[in-house]
């Protein structure tokens, strides 16, 4: 196509984005069908077939909406804080390996990469708790810095499990060993597995799932730090909510589930039958349980999952001690 | 704070009374470093449960104090009633108690009854128990649900539950527009009986609804005690008898705390000296038994529900006329209180009758259970975090249409 | 661990509850049948003649808990009979604060009001929901859309007893206390 690297980057980066935000788009909907059944409705039936059109509906109307900044709003940090959340949340794709040929940037150190995006995700949010000027808003931010505080660290600790395993922090690595070895899910006794379910939880508080959606709970907080967000601005912060759980649920199934590896099907499939089934489970976890509070995630995760992470990094390098 | 006498004086034996302890007191303590953070909860919050304001002082999310503010819905109805002749009285009150207005219309109808000294033929005393039962499951599954939403969020696993309440509660006020034609504005009591007589198969629909709601009542049961609902509720919140006792507490969240009081088989009305009403009760008085007293009590309504069902007696609906004008009811004097269990608690109204004109009440005063439990906010929100707080104030299920009348 | 046991018992049951069949219809396509009783809005009949049943007597105007019936009454020739008697030459309802509480439709002494089951469909100023004289008539000409309620009907459901049996005497005895001698709320009147 063309032989200029950086505009070859820009034009994947594209593609990549475009891709996501579809995907982002029809997840919604989704996630709306699902929860509709689950609650013994119907979900969206009126836009297009199946209600298929019903997310290109929202987003007109949210684009056509009016953007209200409150009056005593800090209003630079109020219209920055929704596009960098989304911008943090898809940047994690650029590192997400869905077929051998098909990954945006294998650097070698992938997986730092993609926590380190993450874990600057809780700023974005608690910016726009700040700069509302609205005590709901403010609290769900503090809530959002607190909690993120918490579950970064298993988060770290657990999603380091593969990469003692592997032995390597490229995305493409840790796939490639997975696709010779076996996935980790199953293949390093018990150890991969727990990490694997760790990694899940605390993907969950990460994206603002129930049961950790306690930034935004609704019931408590209005909208928690988006109570003042209105049209456009709110659905970006949608949208990376759930770009972020879709990426989650991606590096999930790369970490722990073989990414790409899997018989018959070609590799991108499989990628993406991953990360749906993943995305599918946090869905209807999410319709199905009721929300802790902030001092119990933290507890949860200060007093349960970092040791518990610690003797499972323990266990993955007394594993890979063993096996040499 | 306002004590309820008819709360104290019945019941078995005298209680010791635990000291109540001054709601005002802590935020002196803090007035010192004045670095507390006031949020107006309401009154658009979702989780008040109507137009209600609790204005918390919070130390970083531990509620200090709470001072609630109702009033937002008041409509004057006390006032209204002075005018209003005794038979119209009835239909303007369902929408007091809006989550229960059989109850509301039942209360009215029996004070103007034993006002004028108005006999209520067994066969309408049969359906009203009944009625009233079916309402109590009816509002007893709106404040699961809502309780579930407070806890779950909007999106997440409680409006899941509340979804199945509602969607069994939906039965039940099926069975009322069968009965009554209307969902909500029954006015199917009247002075001296019921209005509108059983239609030919409702008992059959009735108890397909019930099997509908016990076949299914468990299962979200199971859904809704996860570890993570106990973690939200037990001991959230605790209100001892004594302090129960003490701001007038009734029903559900009277029993919760340990109180064996229940006006259907302490002061029985209706037909309820026939039936045996079995009295849920818990110990522990905080969300959970709260909970656990509205589920057990669900399941006693469903029980008595068939009893009733079996043997509907026959007989006139209605001991007097049919309502021909607007001045058919009289009474001249007399004063009257008559308390009526309702799924809240103590449904109270006070009549007073006077010559000057005789077809309208000269005052009347209702004791609506939700303004005691409102009453309770102050005593129990300090201490909790704000998550706690609208778990309390759910499990307390005020109704705001009859705190502020 | 009891929070995974408890985890997968609530996924089963959301599951079951997801498989199973919707309790919601899409309205404008599917409609749930509605009770023969409901009460929605209202209308004017007329007898087999033609002839308008009411009367102008104003009894559901002074019954009226929110007032919203405003009637004018006059005496004239019947179109029917010719003989003169009384009419209602204007009637009003406003739904606005109307609480369809029947008592209009219960004092009715020619059941010349009743109820309809159907709704009013929405307007777009106020005036719209005020059920003038022309609308009343209207709703009352389409038979099938007529609730079941009318003053006699309402009246035989009512019909008292002619003499309640002693055995029958309700548990709570019905005593009016004197004013200077009532016991403080909450104690049972001493029967």
């Amino acid at each position: 196509m063309t032989n200029d690297p950086w505009l070859r980057a820009l034009l994947e980066g594209a593609a990549v984005v475009t891709a996501l935000m579809t995907a982002v788009a029809w997840i919604t909907w989704l996630e709306r069908k699902i929860a509709g059944r689950i609650q013994s409705r119907l979900g969206p039936t009126m836009v297009g077939p199946f209600g298929l059109l019903q997310p290109l509906a929202d987003a007109v109307k949210s684009m056509q909406k009016e953007s209200i900044v409150p009056r005593d709003a800090d209003a630079l940090l109020f219209w920055l804080a929704p596009p960098l959340t989304l911008a943090l949340a898809l940047g994690t794709a650029a590192v997400i390996p869905f077929s051998p040929g098909l990954l945006a940037s294998d650097v070698d150190i992938g997986v730092l990469y993609a926590l380190a995006l993450s874990g600057l995700l809780s700023f974005p949010i608690w910016i726009a708790g700040w700069a509302s000027n609205n005590k709901y808003s403010l609290l769900g931010g503090m809530r959002m810095v607190a909690q993120g505080i918490s579950y970064e660290i298993p988060m770290v600790l657990s999603a380091l499990v593969p990469v003692v395993l592997a032995g390597t922090l490229s995305m493409g690595g840790v796939v490639r060993h997975q696709a010779e070895h076996g996935w980790f899910v199953v293949s390093a006794p018990g150890v991969g597995f727990v990490a694997f379910l760790v990694f899940l939880l605390t993907a969950l508080a990460e994206g603002n799932r129930i049961p950790f959606d306690i930034p935004e709970a609704e019931s408590e907080l209005v909208a928690g730090p988006t109570t003042e967000y209105t049209a456009i601005q709110w659905s970006l912060f949608a949208a990376a909510e759930y770009a972020h759980s879709l990426l989650a649920s991606a590096i999930a199934a790369t970490l722990f589930l073989g990414g790409w590896d899997g018989p018959v099907l070609p590799p991108a499939v499989w990628m993406v039958l991953k990360t749906g089934a993943l995305f599918l489970l946090i869905t209807w976890l999410r319709w199905s349980l009721l929300r802790l509070r902030s001092d119990q995630l933290m507890s949860l995760c200060w007093k349960l999952l970092v040791p518990l992470t610690l003797l499972l990094l323990l266990g993955a390098g007394t594993w890979v001690t063993l096996a040499t | 704070m306002a004590v309820s006498g008819s709360v104290a004086s019945t019941g078995a034996g005298p209680r010791t009374r635990a000291p109540v302890p001054d709601p005002h007191l802590d935020l002196e303590r803090y007035e010192a470093d004045a670095d507390l953070m006031t949020l107006s909860l309401g009154p658009q919050h979702p989780s008040t449960h109507g137009v209600f304001r609790v204005v918390l002082y919070l130390d970083g999310e531990t509620i200090v104090k709470a001072v609630p503010h109702a009033g937002y819905l008041h409509r004057g109805v006390e006032k209204l009633c002075e005018k209003l002749s005794y038979s119209n009285v009835v239909p303007i009150l369902d929408k007091n108690d809006y989550v229960a207005p059989m109850l509301n219309e039942q209360a009215a109808c029996m004070a103007f009854e034993r006002l004028m000294g108005v006999e209520v033929p067994i066969r309408a005393r049969w359906l009203r128990t009944l009625l009233a039962e079916l309402q109590r499951i009816a509002s007893h599954l709106l404040a699961l649900g809502t309780f579930a939403i407070d806890l779950g969020g909007a999106l997440g696993g409680g409006t899941s539950v509340f979804m199945y309440c509602f969607r069994e509660r939906e039965l039940i006020l099926d069975l009322f527009e069968e009965l009554t034609g209307c969902r909500f504005h029954y006015n199917t009591h009247c002075i001296g009986g019921n209005r509108h007589d059983v239609p030919p198969g409702w008992p059959e629909l009735v108890r397909a609804a019930l099997a509908t709601i016990e076949a299914r009542f468990d299962a979200y049961l199971a859904m809704l005690e996860h570890p993570i609902f106990a973690d939200r509720t037990r001991g959230v919140g605790t209100i001892d008898a004594g302090l129960a006792l003490e701001l007038g507490l009734s029903g559900p969240n009277l029993r919760a705390s340990g109180v064996d009081h229940d006006l259907r088989r302490d002061a029985p009305y209706h037909v309820y000296d026939l039936l045996e009403v079995r009295v849920a009760t818990d110990s522990g008085g905080d969300c959970w038994s709260r909970y656990k007293v509205r589920v057990d009590e669900i399941r006693e309504s469903l029980r008595l529900v068939r009893l009733l069902l079996d043997d509907l007696p026959a007989g006139p609906l209605s001991s007097t006329k049919p309502l021909g004008v607007v001045s058919q009811f009289k009474a001249t004097t007399g004063q009257v209180y008559v308390g009526i269990e309702s799924p809240r608690g103590e449904l109270g109204t006070w009549v007073i009758a006077d010559a000057r004109k005789a077809t309208s009440p000269y005052r009347m005063k209702l004791r609506p259970p939700s303004l005691h439990a409102v009453a309770a906010i102050p005593y129990v929100l300090p201490g909790h975090t704000l998550s706690d707080a609208i778990a309390i104030l759910g499990s307390l299920d005020p109704i705001m249409g009859e705190v502020d009348r | 661990m009891g929070y995974v046991f408890a985890t997968f018992q609530s996924l089963l049951a959301t599951l079951r509850q997801g498989l199973a069949t919707p309790s919601t219809v899409e309205y404008p396509k599917a409609k749930r049948p509605r009770a023969p009783r409901l009460r929605a809005s209202f209308a004017l009949t007329k007898d087999a003649q033609g002839d308008e049943n009411c009367i102008g007597c104003k009894k559901c105007e002074k019954v009226c808990p929110s007032e919203v019936i405003a009637v004018v009454a006059s005496k004239k020739p019947s179109p029917v009979t010719g003989k003169p008697r009384a009419y209602a030459t204007d009637f009003t309802l406003n739904l606005q604060a109307c609480i369809v509480c029947e008592l209009c439709v219960q004092v009715c002494p020619t059941d010349a009001i009743v109820m309809v089951q159907e709704q009013e469909g929405p307007g777009f100023d106020r005036g719209d929901l005020v059920l003038t004289m022309e609308k009343l008539y209207r709703n009352g000409e389409s038979k099938e859309r007529l609730a079941w309620s009318s003053a006699s009907v309402l009246g035989e459901h009512q019909k008292p007893a002619e003499a309640p049996a002693p055995a029958q005497r309700p548990a709570h005895a019905p005593v009016p206390v004197p004013a200077a001698s009532a016991e403080p709320p909450g104690k049972e009147p001493a029967a």
